[in-house]
C-alpha cells in the first residue's frame, strides 16, 4: 500500500476514534457532580473537549473518505495485506524492540537490580540488533548498566527505580 | 523612570554576578560541550537532549541548573550542523535545510568551512535573539499583567491552533487534534478547583495526574528511539573536510543573510511552539527567494547554510520571550526548560518580573555565555566531531533507553511514571508514523490547565455570559487571531502542504 493510501486509511480511522472518544467525554462529563454550576464543575472542560473532538473527527472522517481512506482501508484488512504488513522487516523489528521495552520497563525494572536490569536489557537489544560482535556487546552492556548507575546514583545523587 | 532603569541596572549587575561565577561558567561550558555532542549524533534531537539530561538538573541549585539546561539547548541546536554537513542526516531536524547546502559542500571538500559557517550563523542567531529576549521581555510583561481569565483562555487555544497550524508538514487538523489531546491528558487527575477525580479510574497513581516530564521524554525520546532503530540506514562520511575557517568573502556573503535569519528565526521562536525546524525552514526558502542567485542553493551555498543555522539558534532566545512572560514554551525544547525551572519553584508569567526580576537577565547572560562557548567548542571541535560520527547508532540508541528510565522515574520517585513514559512514547511514535507532529501535543498538556480554570472561572465571572469578554481588546485581538488561524487552517487542509525537501532530507 502506497504511503497516500496509508495516511487516508489512518485519516478515516482517527476520525472514527475521535468522534467516539468525543461522545465518551460527553457522557462522562455529564455524569460528572455539579458543584456551585456546571460551568465551573468539573465536567464544563471535558464536555467542550468533546464536542472539539467529534468536530475534528468528522473533519478527518471526510478527508479520509475524499482521499480513498474507505477503499484503502478494505484493502489492507485482507488477510494477504494482513500477513505481508506483519512480514515487513521494519514492524517485526518495532514489534521486538517495543517486546523488549516492555519486559525491560514492565518486567525488570523495580523488581530486580537497576544494574542488572539495564544489563540484561541491553544485552538482548544489541544481540537481537546485531550491534557489533557477542563479546562486545557483552562488555558494552556491562559497562554501560554499571558507568549508569554508579553515575547517576553517586555523581548526580539521583535514585534509582 | 530613572529609578527603574538603575532598578534594572542592578538586577542586571546581580545577575551577572551569578552567570560569571567560575562554578557556572563551567557548568556551561561542559553542558554546551554536552549539547554539541548529543546534537551531532543522528536520532538525538535538542529536546531529547534536554528530556536526557533533566533529570541531573534535579539536585543542581537553580543557577546552575539554569546554566546547565540553556548549554546543552544551545550546543544542541548548533550541534546539529556536523552530521547535516558530513553525512547528509541532519542531527536535529532544526538542521535539515543545512544538509540541502552543507552536503554539497562537504562533497566539494569544503565540509571544515560549512561547519565554521554553521557555528558562526548560529552563534550570530543566538546573540541576536538574546539582545532580542533582553529589551522586549519587560514590555510583554506589562501587555501580560493585564491578562485575565479570559485572555489565558485564549492566549492557551491561539498557543494549541498556531503551533497545530506550522508544526505539521501534513493538514493542520492533524495539529489540532494532537493539541487537544494534549488538554485531554492535562485534565486527567484531581481537577484544580474542586479536587474532583477525572479519568482517574480509581487508579491513586493517576490521581496526582500524569506528570510533564516522563509524557515529555515519552514522546520526544522513546519514540524517536523506535523510529531510528527501525530503519537499516547505514551513511558515509566525508572523509576530507578541507580548511575550517571561512574566508573574507564567505563572511561578505552571509552577512545580510545572517541579520534577516536572524528576525526571522527569533519570531518564529516566540510563536507558541512553532520552534527551529519551522524557523530554518521559513528562513531558507525566504534567503533563497531573495538571493540573486537562487539556483546555488541546494548546490553548495554558503548562504544556505547561514540562513537555515543562523534562524534555528535565533530561536531560542525567541523561545525564552514567550516563556518568561506567559509561561508558554516557544519551541518543544523550552517546553523541558519550562518543566525544568518548575521543579525548582520559578514560574514564569507575568509576576516573575515581581518574584524573580533579576531571572530575565540571569536567562539572557547564561544563554550569552553558553552561545559564546558554542562558538569557542564549535569551531574547536569539528575535528573530533566529525570522527565521533562514526559511532554505531545501534550501540547508542538501546544504552539512551536506561537514561531515559532515569529520566522519569527521578523527579518523583514513581514507578508509575516509567510507565506514563513508555505509553507516551509508543503513541507518540504511532502518532509520528501518521504525520502528527508532537510540539502540540507537549503544548497541549503545558497549557491545558490554564485553558481549564481561566475558560471555567471567566464564565463564572460572567455568570456564564460570553459578553464581558466584548469589553476585553486583548481578549477580543486573541478571538480574532484564533477564527483567523482556524479559518486558514482549515482552508490550508483542504491542500495538504508537504514540505518536499524536509521529507527527502530527513530521508
Amino acid at each position: 500500500m502506497s504511503d497516500k493510501n496509508k495516511t487516508a486509511a489512518g485519516d478515516f480511522i482517527m476520525g472514527v476514534i475521535l468522534d467516539v472518544f468525543g461522545v465518551y467525554l460527553i457522557i462522562s462529563s455529564l455524569q460528572m457532580k455539579i458543584f456551585k454550576s456546571f460551568f465551573d464543575g468539573p465536567g464544563f472542560f471535558p464536555l467542550i473537549l468533546g464536542i472539539i473532538f467529534i468536530v475534528l473527527g468528522i473533519m478527518m472522517t471526510v478527508t479520509g473518505v475524499k482521499t480513498g481512506g474507505v477503499t484503502a482501508l478494505q484493502l489492507s484488512l485482507k488477510i494477504e495485506k494482513i500477513k505481508a504488513y506483519f512480514k515487513n522487516d521494519e514492524v517485526i523489528r518495532v514489534f521486538i524492540l517495543s517486546g523488549l521495552m516492555i519486559v525491560y520497563i514492565f518486567g525488570l525494572v523495580g523488581k530486580i537490580d537497576f544494574t542488572l536490569a539495564t544489563f540484561l536489557y541491553l544485552t538482548a537489544t544489541m544481540f537481537y540488533l546485531r550491534s557489533t560482535k557477542w563479546w562486545a556487546i557483552l562488555i558494552i552492556s556491562a559497562l554501560a548498566a554499571i558507568l549508569t548507575s554508579l553515575v547517576f546514583k553517586y555523581a548526580f545523587k539521583i535514585p534509582l527505580p | 523612570m530613572a529609578n527603574t532603569f538603575f532598578q534594572q541596572v542592578g538586577y542586571f549587575w546581580s545577575a551577572a554576578l551569578i552567570a560569571a561565577s567560575p562554578t557556572r561558567l563551567v557548568v556551561v561550558a561542559l553542558a554546551t560541550i554536552l549539547g554539541i555532542i548529543v546534537g551531532a549524533i543522528p536520532g538525538l534531537t535538542a529536546t531529547m537532549a534536554l528530556a536526557l539530561l533533566i533529570n541531573i538538573t534535579y539536585t543542581m541549585e537553580l543557577g546552575s541548573a539554569v546554566a546547565f539546561l540553556l548549554g546543552v539547548y544551545v550546543g544542541a541546536v548548533m550541534g546539529g550542523s556536523y552530521s547535516a554537513v558530513m553525512i547528509n542526516i541532519p542531527g536535529t531536524p532544526s538542521s535539515a535545510a543545512t544538509a540541502l547546502d552543507g552536503f554539497p559542500l562537504a562533497r566539494r571538500g569544503e565540509g571544515g568551512r560549512a561547519i565554521a559557517t554553521a557555528v558562526i550563523s548560529s552563534f550570530f542567531g543566538s546573540t541576536f535573539s538574546i539582545i532580542l529576549l533582553m529589551f522586549t521581555t519587560p514590555f510583554i510583561y506589562k501587555i501580560a499583567l493585564r491578562f485575565g481569565q479570559w485572555e489565558y483562555f485564549l492566549l492557551a487555544v491561539f498557543g494549541i491552533m498556531i503551533c497545530g497550524n506550522l508544526s505539521t508538514d501534513s493538514t493542520p487538523i492533524k495539529g489540532w487534534i494532537v493539541g487537544f489531546l494534549g488538554f485531554f491528558t492535562a485534565m486527567i487527575g484531581m481537577d484544580p478547583v474542586y479536587a474532583y477525580p477525572r479519568y482517574t479510574f480509581g487508579s491513586s497513581n493517576l490521581m496526582a495526574g500524569i506528570s510533564l516530564i516522563p509524557a515529555l521524554i515519552g514522546v520526544f525520546g522513546i519514540s524517536e528511539i523506535l523510529s531510528v532503530l527501525k530503519e537499516k540506514v547505514p551513511y558515509k562520511i566525508e572523509g576530507n573536510i578541507g580548511k575550517i575557517l571561512p574566508n573574507k568573502d564567505i563572511m561578505k556573503q552571509i552577512g545580510h543573510t545572517c541579520i534577516r535569519s536572524g528576525l526571522i528565526g527569533a519570531g518564529i521562536g516566540a510563536v507558541p511552539g512553532a520552534g527551529e525546524d519551522i524557523a530554518s525552514w521559513v528562513s531558507y526558502d525566504v534567503a533563497k527567494r531573495h538571493n540573486k542567485h537562487p539556483e546555488t542553493f541546494g548546490k553548495g551555498s554558503y548562504e544556505g547554510v547561514a540562513s537555515s543555522e543562523t534562524a534555528n539558534n535565533a530561536c531560542v532566545g525567541g523561545a525564552m520571550i514567550p516563556l518568561l512572560t506567559l509561561a508558554v514554551p516557544g519551541s518543544p525544547p523550552s517546553a523541558m526548560f519550562l518543566a525544568a525551572i518548575w521543579l525548582h519553584g520559578i514560574k514564569p508569567g507575568p509576576m516573575l518580573g515581581f518574584e524573580h526580576p533579576d531571572f530575565l537577565y540571569l536567562t539572557s547572560l547564561t544563554l550569552f555565555t553558553a552561545t559564546f562557548f558554542m562558538l569557542i567548542f564549535g569551531l574547536a571541535l569539528v575535528k573530533p566531531m566529525v570522527a565521533l560520527l562514526k559511532i554505531n547508532r545501534k550501540i547508542l540508541m538501546p544504552i539512551i533507553v536506561p537514561l531515559t528510565v532515569i529520566g522519569a522515574y527521578a523527579g518523583n520517585v514513581n514507578v508509575f511514571d516509567i510507565y506514563v513514559m513508555f505509553v507516551f512514547g509508543i503513541l507518540g511514535y504511532i502518532l509520528r508514523q501518521q504525520h502528527y507532529s508532537m510540539a502540540p501535543l507537549v503544548l497541549g498538556i503545558i497549557l491545558g490547565p490554564s485553558a481549564d480554570i481561566g475558560f471555567r472561572q471567566a464564565l463564572m465571572q460572567g455568570q456564564g455570559s460570553i459578553v464581558p469578554l466584548l469589553g476585553r481588546p486583548v481578549g477580543i485581538i486573541l478571538s480574532v487571531v484564533i477564527l483567523f488561524t482556524i479559518i486558514t487552517g482549515i482552508r490550508n487542509s483542504r491542500r495538504p502542504v508537504i514540505i518536499p525537501e524536509a521529507e527527502a532530507a530527513k530521508e
